[in-house]
């Protein structure tokens, strides 16, 4: 781990600053985070607060205007594009809110993608393929297509591609925005599972106020800044309010921070 | 899951869309294939019915001017020359209507095997020739069109003679492709005289047999000069030049052919290029999460290409089986109908088959290019903003 501290991920005093039109959009400014190993991470905000954007940081998608992100001891802005695909493809799992599975392969084949970047052979692909779908639960949907999914059995299939190269870290954007209700929790409880039974690390972006309840830390932003202390114990009644939910700790679900 | 299924598979994400334009570049490419044959057949056929030794001598004016009938035997006594053979255009008709159908002309009989001894005519039919006045030797082609046979008689009205002749055919030039009738001088010349009272006395085309090749040059020479400030100043020319003067037109045509085809062709990539581009983009929220989760540029700029490449190559593969098929049913229904003739040199060649196989893949590579290049090169993070 990065300066010897246990977090998986360390974000230092990261600013994404970008020109939209003619104007400069601040989308983060100055955010400062570490996530530990084995941790299910909450990112909430309103919409344009920037978590997509420190999402998208953390998993090397994109490159910050300032600052420097580290992700199990490698820090990213030393990788060029195509290191940065190669490290992606090795250590992030990604999840997002539309499922985007290519139509024309099986739930199978869509599952064994990332693994034609590796070295494996075909039989080996179809076996990690397999065992990845059973985890989520589809193991009597391997040869279904896309479209003979539902929407949440489609979020499962996705989230067994993010989880087939066995990733050190997970990043799911709103991966239950696009889900009914019920559909919504099984995709959380699936993934606080991965977080228990294969000490994976997760961020998850999300709006979703359910999601407290299955989170180790819940970070909020606003107007791309990360929210500390008292404004961001605010911001998570206020999340709650709306939600009509009961009161929830802001940060570690076991008390500790 | 392997990178050619991944190809494949999106390949037939819309069979129509793809079903259409490979149809297309199957098109492009089997139009290019009997193009590009053409003047390659017309060399065949031009190595086919013309001698390196044969030379052609007319009227410097035109073929439609006549030359002295005493000029022939001139000829015939230049250095090198092993034989020479007077002919006159005769413009018969067979059929109603005095439409002339084939070429006819009054030729020298007597010189006929001498300075054709490369035509497949039997001995003893170039021998009935000579000894019936009225003898006509008819190539296969006539022969075939008209279902004759040796020792049929015809009777052809002329269009410019103011005589009408019976013929017995005594002999057939057994080449598919040979429309030639001819028959003997004498016998126009006697008609003449029965008719007029006098021959014609003149000769429209003389043509010559050199002894050997090195003297086809000076003996064309001598002909020209024999002739210099006469009357009726005559050209020579080999036969393949002769030809060679009478497809001039039809390699003109060809030209504007391949030209138009070139044209074709470059639409046929518009269109593909565009297919191509249309596939990038409602793909782009598949392409974006391809590369999110790991798959490199030069992947992502591979397997799109691959696909056009795939589709175009195989299209492409097509189109030149289908202009073998084609060739090969020109040549059948040239063997066993005469009347197509030169069709039958339509032959698709090795270098023709690769010229195709290269232009399909040229076609891929030109459509998917652009469109890849594109896709690839996106940064990830716009890429997931474009869709999110």
């Amino acid at each position: 781990m990065a300066d010897g501290s246990n977090a998986l991920i360390d974000v230092r005093n990261v600013s994404r600053h970008y020109v939209r039109n003619v104007d400069e959009v601040h989308a983060l400014d100055d955010v400062s985070l570490e996530v530990p190993a084995a941790c299910f991470v909450a990112l909430m905000g309103p919409s344009g607060s920037g978590k997509s954007t420190l999402l998208n940081l953390i998993s090397g998608i994109d490159r910050p205007s300032e600052g420097e992100v580290i992700v199990a001891g490698q820090p990213l802005s030393t990788l060029d594009e195509d290191e940065l695909a190669t490290w992606r493809a090795r250590h992030v799992g990604l999840i997002f809110q539309f499922f985007n599975l290519i139509p024309v392969l099986s739930a199978r084949e869509n599952v064994a993608l990332p693994l034609l970047l590796t070295d494996l052979d075909k039989a080996e692909r179809r076996r990690r393929a397999e065992t990845a779908l059973r985890v989520v639960g589809l193991e009597e949907r391997f040869d279904h297509f896309p479209r003979t999914l539902s929407g949440g059995e489609q979020q499962r299939v996705a989230i067994a591609r993010a989880i087939v190269t066995d990733p050190d870290l997970i990043v799911a954007d709103e991966p239950t925005g696009d889900l009914d209700a019920r559909n919504a929790e099984a995709i959380l409880d699936l993934l606080r599972a991965l977080k228990n039974e294969f000490g994976k690390t997760i961020v998850m972006v999300t709006h979703d106020s359910r999601a407290l309840r299955y989170v180790d830390e819940a970070h909020h932003l606003d107007k791309g800044v990360l929210l500390t202390g008292e404004e961001a114990e605010r911001a998570a009644a206020a999340l709650l309010a709306a939600a009509g939910a009961h009161p929830m700790p802001p940060a570690r679900s076991d008390g500790s921070s | 899951m392997t990178h050619t299924r991944l190809v494949l598979a999106n390949l037939g994400r819309n069979k129509l869309r793809t079903a259409f334009t490979g149809g297309a570049i199957t098109l492009a490419v089997l139009l290019v294939c009997i193009l590009l044959t053409m003047p390659a057949a017309m060399d065949r056929l031009l190595e086919d019915i013309a001698s390196d030794v044969r030379i052609s001598v007319h009227n410097k004016a035109g073929l439609v001017y006549s030359m002295p009938g005493s000029f022939t035997r001139k000829v015939r006594n230049i250095d090198g020359v092993a034989a020479a053979v007077g002919m006159v255009w005769y413009g018969g008709a067979y059929e109603d209507g005095g439409k002339v159908t084939f070429p006819n002309f009054a030729i020298e009989s007597e010189h006929v095997g001498a300075v054709y001894p490369d035509y497949p005519i039997e001995k003893e039919e170039l021998a009935d020739f000579v000894r019936y006045r009225d003898g006509a030797i008819v190539g296969a082609q006539t022969m075939d069109k008209y279902g004759w046979k040796i020792g049929d008689r015809v009777t052809l009205k002329s269009t410019i003679w103011p005589v009408d002749l019976d013929f017995r055919i005594v002999g057939r030039i057994d080449n598919p492709q040979s429309p030639h009738f001819w028959f003997s001088r004498t016998y126009l010349d006697e008609a003449m005289k029965a008719k007029l009272g006098q021959a014609a006395g003149f000769v429209g085309t003389i043509w010559v047999r050199a002894a050997d090749p090195s003297r086809v040059n000076s003996i064309m020479l001598a002909v020209e000069e024999m002739s210099r400030n006469s009357d009726a100043e005559a050209v020579a020319e080999t036969e393949k030049s002769f030809f060679q003067n009478f497809f001039g037109s039809l390699e003109g045509f060809i030209r504007i052919i391949l030209l138009v085809t070139g044209l074709v062709t470059l639409c046929i990539i518009f269109i593909a290029a565009n297919t191509a581009s249309m596939n990038v983009r409602e793909r782009s929220g598949e392409i974006a999460v391809l590369k999110a989760i790991g798959f490199a540029r030069r992947f992502i700029f591979g397997s799109l290409l691959g696909e056009v490449v795939v589709l175009s190559t195989v299209a492409g593969a097509v189109g030149v089986g289908l202009a073998l098929g084609f060739a090969g049913l020109l040549q059948s229904l040239a063997g066993g109908d005469g009347s197509l003739g030169p069709l039958g040199g339509f032959i698709i060649t090795a270098p023709v088959l690769v010229q195709g196989l290269f232009l399909s893949l040229f076609i891929g590579m030109l459509a998917g290019v652009v469109p890849s290049f594109g896709a690839a090169r996106k940064p990830v993070a716009l890429a997931l903003h474009e869709i999110f």
